[in-house]
């Protein structure tokens, strides 16, 4: 089955559907400042960010709920029904201060601005991530890919979503 | 000195030393010995591949596969939990409890599989106490150690000693299980005086353990029942080694390939959790070991060993006993045996020793043992000190030798005396 849309209608760039307002914090950032942006802007994922703009790491709650279990649990999840009821505040507070770039996630697959959005969707396909920092040229952070943008580009092809925005 | 005899001396105390100074893994280092030792003409492949102790590779790989299925059945964990629970949560009597089942796990589990499961546990427990639980890691060390010296499978010098002597399963119960016994009991007895003070709790927080429900740990019932099963088949195969003569590694093969059958798991999952590391680490030791032999430098050790000893049965027992802890508290016991191994063979038929079972036990007793004195002085301290770390709890090398240096040399001083008395009078 062939498409009979103008190409300029069916080509999807991922600076077009990217999202520029980036929630990002320094690697030196704690988890007490970390929280405090995921709830403040109700997100699950900053980038991190090293002074010249270039991408560092990407921090989910995801990677701040690895962080609060101890190992103990984590080797041994049979034990979890069993562990004191005070072990997760205790836990919390003492990890409050630490620095988010000794959990956070380092190795992160970044996009350059200008690619296609199918490339964009590729990686987050093949690597199971579920968002995609943007990067220009020079390797600055500009914006920011997830799976709700993603959404809205599907909805913009069956003609759904513009409405719903 | 011959050319060959120079070059397979340099290949082994090379990779020995690379080995101690833990700069490269030590797997990757006696692999390399081995593959120059082969390549550098002391030994052909053949001779090398004969040098492998299979017997081993195999009781190693096939109790792992098994403990690896068994362990998620949650089996282990509702022993423990059970056990604190019998002790109506008072730390004392839990620090006896833990200290039993570590030791009895540790006999028939390897060792660091052991701790592997009775740490997360103990901070468990512990932590519901609010007590320190670091007289717990310490008792779990030592015991772990104590515990594996009671049988064939229990520590890993046991298996090589047990493969290359052709003693019997039975024959480490029946000579190794009432030393361990014995220095369980002693170190026991100094341990709960020594921390009697920490063992303080209130009723409010034992209550949180006699609320546990320890079937919440298990958490595959029908897993727990084929995992028993192979288990008492397994074990029923090495009380009977001696009689049917199946040798140990097709009876732990055996039992895992019918856990395999019986669970229908994906046997590559469970093969990827052997610790291969560690099985190539042996393999390659093996082939190291087999290179020196071959060009004569056990004999000559041997040799020069009786003529020191003066070929006295006693004197060399108490050399082997009390060197091998010394060099077992210091540096793997794994390498260390394995070079004893056919240096003790040797010894017995170069002295017309006729009797050389009380110079294995000797070898045994002081590895396992020695392996106490130091937090590095076996793979499984250095486990729990890993684990204690990332909890937040530190176990200093001084901290830990002030206790458990003295400790060993009473265990030593125990076994010299049981020795003494059963083989040598």
């Amino acid at each position: 089955m062939t498409n009979d849309k103008p190409l300029h209608q069916c080509t999807f760039t991922i600076d077009e559907w990217m999202r520029e307002d980036v929630v990002t914090l320094p690697a030196t950032a704690t988890v007490t400042e970390a929280i405090t942006m995921m709830l403040e802007h109700k997100t699950n994922g900053l980038v991190v960010t090293g002074a010249a703009g270039q991408v560092a790491g990407i921090l989910s709650s995801w990677d701040i709920i690895k962080y609060i279990v101890p190992d103990y649990l984590e080797d041994d999840g049979h034990l979890a029904a069993f562990e004191s009821p005070d072990t997760f505040c205790n836990r919390v507070e003492a990890i409050k201060d630490d620095a988010i770039e000794q959990f956070m996630t380092k190795s992160v697959q970044t996009i350059e601005q200008h690619g296609s959005l199918m490339k964009a969707m590729t990686m987050l396909s093949e690597f199971h991530i579920r968002q995609l920092p943007v990067v220009d040229a020079a390797g600055k952070l500009v914006g920011y890919l997830n799976r709700t943008d993603i959404k809205r580009a599907v909805g913009k092809v069956l003609g759904i979503g513009s409405h719903l925005e | 000195m011959q050319t060959l005899t120079i070059i397979a001396l340099a290949i082994f105390l090379l990779s020995y030393v690379v080995i101690i100074s833990e700069k490269i893994h030590r797997t990757v280092v006696a692999l390399a010995g081995a593959a120059l030792m082969v390549l550098l003409g002391v030994l052909t492949q053949d001779q090398a591949l004969e040098g492998v102790d299979f017997n081993t590779l195999g009781l190693l790989i096939g109790m792992m596969v098994i403990v690896g299925i068994a362990k998620e059945s949650g089996m282990f964990q509702y022993v423990a939990i059970r056990a604190a629970k019998i002790a109506k949560g008072k730390p004392i009597v839990i620090f006896l409890f833990l200290g039993v089942i570590t030791a009895v796990f540790s006999a028939f589990l390897d060792n660091v599989t052991t701790v592997f499961l009775m740490v997360p546990v103990t901070f468990v427990i512990t932590n519901n106490l609010r007590i320190d639980p670091k007289p717990y890691l310490i008792s779990i060390i030592l015991f772990s150690n104590i515990g594996g010296t009671a049988t064939l499978i229990g520590d890993p010098p046991n298996i090589l000693i047990g493969s290359a002597s052709g003693l019997t399963f039975n024959d480490f119960l029946f000579h190794l299980g009432p030393v361990a016994l014995l220095s369980f009991v002693a170190v026991m007895a100094i341990l709960l005086a020594r921390y009697r003070h920490a063992f303080v709790t209130s009723d409010e927080l034992r209550a949180t353990i006699m609320k546990f429900n320890p079937r919440e740990a298990l958490t595959d019932i029908s897993l727990l029942i084929k995992s028993l099963v192979v288990f008492g088949l397994v074990f029923v195969g090495f009380l009977t080694h001696a009689v049917t003569h199946i040798e140990v590694a097709t009876i732990a093969l055996a039992g895992a390939a019918l856990l395999l059958l019986l669970t229908l798991r994906d046997p590559e999952d469970h093969l990827r959790e052997v610790e291969w590391g560690t099985i190539f680490f042996f393999a390659g030791l093996f082939i190291l070991v087999t290179g020196i032999e071959h060009v004569g430098i056990i004999e000559a050790a041997a040799n020069w060993m009786i003529s020191v000893t003066a070929g006295n049965l006693a004197i060399t027992t108490f050399a082997i006993l009390w060197g091998s802890a010394i060099a077992s508290a210091i540096v793997d016991n794994i390498p260390f045996v394995a070079t004893m191994i056919p240096l003790v063979k040797e010894i017995s038929l170069a002295g017309n020793i006729v009797d050389p079972a009380p110079l294995w036990w000797a070898l045994a007793i002081g590895a396992d043992f020695g392996g106490n004195a130091t937090i590095i002085g076996a793979s499984a301290n250095v486990v729990v000190k890993g684990m204690a770390e990332k909890a937040g709890h530190h176990i200093g090398f001084f901290e830990y030798m002030k206790i458990a240096v003295p400790l060993t040399v009473l265990v030593l001083v125990i076994s010299s005396v049981y020795i003494f008395l059963r083989y040598l009078v």
